[in-house]
């Protein structure tokens, strides 16, 4: 292990302030499945600790969703000693079934979700529509290609009148890889290149796991904006009607709490209609269990999650809004009363005829 | 029956582990104290805690009671293996009887869990520890802790009216009654709070509550030293003032309240006293005025905190103000060692002039913070954990630090608990007392097995 990470380890006080907040922890309830636990599974590897499958249930059931980074009083990094962690161990080849089949899904794939077909088939006629260079480019992301080909049409036809495009090819990101441990280098370099082919400055992205791997491990070569981000910029020319809806905002953790998009999206919001904000919210809002590899690997702890986070949302609204298509889904998956939908569509309610 | 398979069938394979990973997570507390159990078991109720110590008291395996693991003196660290009892899973609130003033709960609810529940009945669970948003009552209670209001609201002692504990050979008993008061006989709840797990589980606990004050307000006072401040402390409380919270912050402490972003800075001073008092409108007013001034004479400034808002601030950040020194510098970790010592407070100059010199003499920081007002003091120390000498340095200053408080007729805990990281100082502190303790210990638990190595005997 690092020694970077055995400084990040000792860190942690064992105070268990990250008890109280860790959403996984408090579904399974064995201190390894905590921020505190992960620390001390970390540092038991690190002194020779067999690497079981307990070891691995411990480690890959974080959502890596920062909650307990944000909170913690000693300033600890419980969630970076996990992703560090898990890219030793898969450096040493020990990893679970689950992420050696997601690995081999992507790798083969080139998309997150083992898809076959052209990962453009949601543009249509729009293909023609299609600028071979600009500064802004709009980048889809596995699930708004292959999940959401409704939501990335609609983001599209939003951009593309402020002369946004997208990547000739564009492939994942590299976010699923990463977070469960793996290098991505050969995705992150076809992106950039093909990001170089476009000559744009500014990568858009409507997706929190797309926005922090693009934002975090990719070179500093570009700009990246959320769709949110973009959207609030240019409230102006869109000309919104304002709408008789009350609806609640679930932040995506990677784009919020880890990265601090935390106004944009609400702006687009309130332009719109009423915003009622959900129990825990901003960088304090609780993870829809969708990240970290958690929503592959432990679907059925995945999907816990969500309910719990369902349970938050306030009365009295016409929808959940949220900007990230892996909350969408899972949200969604995870027995939402009240629709679930992307900021996009929110947009595209408001805009004028 | 091989011991896991009979654990099993008690509380069914899901609940108890004996895998490796699990046992390294629960080998350590918040301390230094490091201990691995052969089994974690997490009951959930009464009957398969009787039917767990049967067991174990029959093989003669230790047992240790667990709450949520954030005690700072190894009291929930396994040191002889055998069975950690996880009991943070018991964690319903049974009752809640505004009536009678009480309230049940299991032991496993976790302390802030229990005032959330009681705020909209207007009614507040006084005993506040720093740990309130992850610790459990049951480690409250085991450890008779108290908190930043114990000078006002007193101890978790003050609170517990009956106990249902699990005794060594799994006789469940009541210790007390719903009645406010009784004269039966010994008093066995005051017995077993602050037992440490070492007389019986903890399975259900009856608790006074208090309404909620109507009003309050906390006034921050600057002084040039902390022996000023130690005056001013005296001067207070023996003005008839009884504050519902009376805190000193160092500088050390200011710097890092400070960094942990508060809306309005703290003052910059060497010392700050937080007086909180609490109350009717009228006589918060009438108190507040009373403490500005009788400290006239100490302080270089005095105000009072603006709003509800900064006053929430002030408190959330003071609580977790322990852990969060170890932000001040990147390669320092807070190590809790010698961090709860009580003395009477009129020796709370004295003490803390000691502090300073034991701070010069082993060339180590030594923030001080806590609940002066009632007389303990936490200090903090933080050092490169990868430095040996540092360690050694750290440990001789913790052992002066306890013999001091000893010296000026206080304790080595004034709410942490002895666990094992205190234990050698209890024959220092109770003398002959530490036999009957031991005698009472001997009586409960003739083989042992609960908590062994804990509380010096």
């Amino acid at each position: 292990m690092l020694e970077s990470d055995i400084r990040s380890i000792f860190k942690c006080v064992r105070c268990g302030a990250c008890r109280s907040v860790c959403p996984v922890f408090e579904e399974i309830g064995w201190e390894s499945s905590g921020a505190r636990g992960r620390m001390l599974v970390a540092l038991g590897v690190s002194q020779g600790l067999d690497v079981s499958s307990s070891v691995f249930e411990s480690l890959n059931t974080c959502t890596t969703c920062g909650l307990c980074r944000q909170i913690c009083p000693a300033g600890a990094d419980p969630t970076g000693v996990v992703e560090n962690l898990r890219h030793q161990l898969v450096l040493k080849g020990k990893m679970t079934d689950s992420q050696f089949n997601l690995h081999k899904k992507i790798t083969s794939s080139s998309n997150s979700l083992g898809e076959v077909l052209d990962r453009k088939m949601w543009l249509g006629e729009r293909i023609n529509e299609v600028g071979k260079t600009a500064d802004y480019v709009y980048f889809v992301g596995c699930l708004g290609a292959y999940r959401y080909p409704e939501i990335a049409a609609l983001t599209f036809d939003l951009l593309k009148q402020f002369d946004v495009t997208l990547l000739p090819y564009e492939v994942c990101c590299g976010s699923p890889l990463i977070r469960t441990g793996f290098d991505a280098d050969d995705l992150i370099a076809h992106n950039i290149e093909q990001i170089r082919i476009v000559g744009a400055h500014t990568v858009i992205t409507g997706c929190a796991g797309c926005y922090n791997t693009l934002k975090n491990d990719y070179p500093k070569m570009f700009d990246v904006m959320h769709v949110s981000e973009f959207l609030s910029e240019h409230l102006s020319d869109l000309k919104l009607k304002r709408l008789e809806l009350t609806v609640t905002y679930h932040d995506g953790c990677h784009l919020g709490r880890c990265n601090g998009v935390l106004e944009a999206p609400r702006e687009v919001i309130k332009a719109i209609c009423n915003l009622k904000e959900m129990k825990t919210n901003g960088e304090n809002a609780r993870c829809c269990g969708g990240g970290g590899g958690v929503r592959s690997g432990y679907p059925a702890l995945s999907l816990l999650l969500a309910k719990k986070r369902l349970a938050e949302v306030p009365e009295g609204i016409d929808y959940i809004v949220t900007s990230c298509p892996l909350c969408l889904k899972n949200l969604t998956e995870g027995g939402s009363d009240t629709d679930v939908i992307d900021l996009v569509e929110l947009v595209a309610f408001a805009m004028e005829q | 029956m091989e011991i896991i398979k009979e654990l099993q069938y008690i509380v069914g394979s899901k609940l108890v582990t004996t895998e490796p990973s699990e046992l390294y997570c629960y080998s350590s507390d918040a301390s230094q104290i490091l201990g691995m159990p052969e089994y974690v078991v997490r009951p959930e109720n009464t009957e398969q805690v009787s039917r767990i110590l049967k067991l174990t008291n029959k093989h003669g395996i230790a047992v240790t009671p667990r709450g949520a693991g954030t005690g700072l003196a190894g009291g929930a660290v396994a040191l002889s293996g055998g069975v950690v009892l996880d009991l943070s899973g018991m964690n319903r609130i049974l009752e809640v009887d505004i009536d009678n003033l009480q309230v049940a709960v299991e032991p496993g609810v976790v302390h802030a869990k229990l005032n959330e529940a009681l705020k909209p009945h207007g009614f507040f669970f006084p005993p506040d520890p720093g740990s309130s948003d992850m610790c459990t009552l049951g480690g409250l209670i085991a450890n008779r802790g108290s908190g930043m209001r114990s000078v006002k609201y007193g101890t978790i002692k003050n609170y517990v009216l009956d106990l249902e504990v699990v005794m060594a050979n799994g006789t469940v008993i009541n210790t007390g009654s719903r009645t406010l008061k009784s004269s039966a006989g010994y008093d066995l709840t005051a017995l077993m709070v602050g037992s440490e797990g070492t007389l019986g589980v903890i399975t259900k606990a009856l608790m006074k509550i208090h309404p909620l004050p109507k009003s309050r307000i906390v006034l921050l006072a600057s002084f040039e030293d902390a022996e000023m401040a130690g005056r001013a402390v005296v001067k207070v409380i023996a003005g008839g003032i009884v504050p519902s919270a009376c805190e000193i912050l160092d500088r050390m402490t200011i710097e890092v309240l400070n960094a942990y972003d508060l809306k309005t800075p703290l003052p910059d001073a060497e010392t700050i006293l937080l007086f909180e008092v609490d109350g009717t409108e009228s006589g918060v007013q009438e108190e507040a005025e009373m403490v500005k001034s009788i400290c006239r004479s100490f302080v270089s400034s005095i105000r009072i905190a603006a709003d509800e808002k900064e006053i929430d601030e002030i408190w959330t950040a003071r609580r977790l103000v322990g852990a969060a020194i170890s932000r001040l510098d990147p390669q320092m970790t807070r190590v809790y060692v010698g961090e709860d010592i009580g003395v009477p407070i009129k020796e709370i100059p004295n003490m803390l002039k000691r502090l300073s010199s034991i701070s010069e003499k082993s060339g180590l920081k030594i923030m001080t913070y806590g609940h002066i007002g009632d007389g303990n003091l936490h200090t903090g120390m933080c050092i490169d954990v990868f430095d040996e000498e540092q360690w050694k340095r750290l440990n001789q200053a913790a052992d002066e630090i306890h013999r001091t408080a000893l010296m000026l007729g206080g304790t080595v805990s004034a709410e942490h608990g002895i666990g094992s990281a205190r234990g050698e100082y209890m024959r220092l502190e109770r003398g002959l007392a530490l036999g009957v303790i031991a005698a009472v210990k001997h009586a409960l638990d003739p083989k042992g097995i609960l908590n062994p190595g804990k509380l010096g005997i």
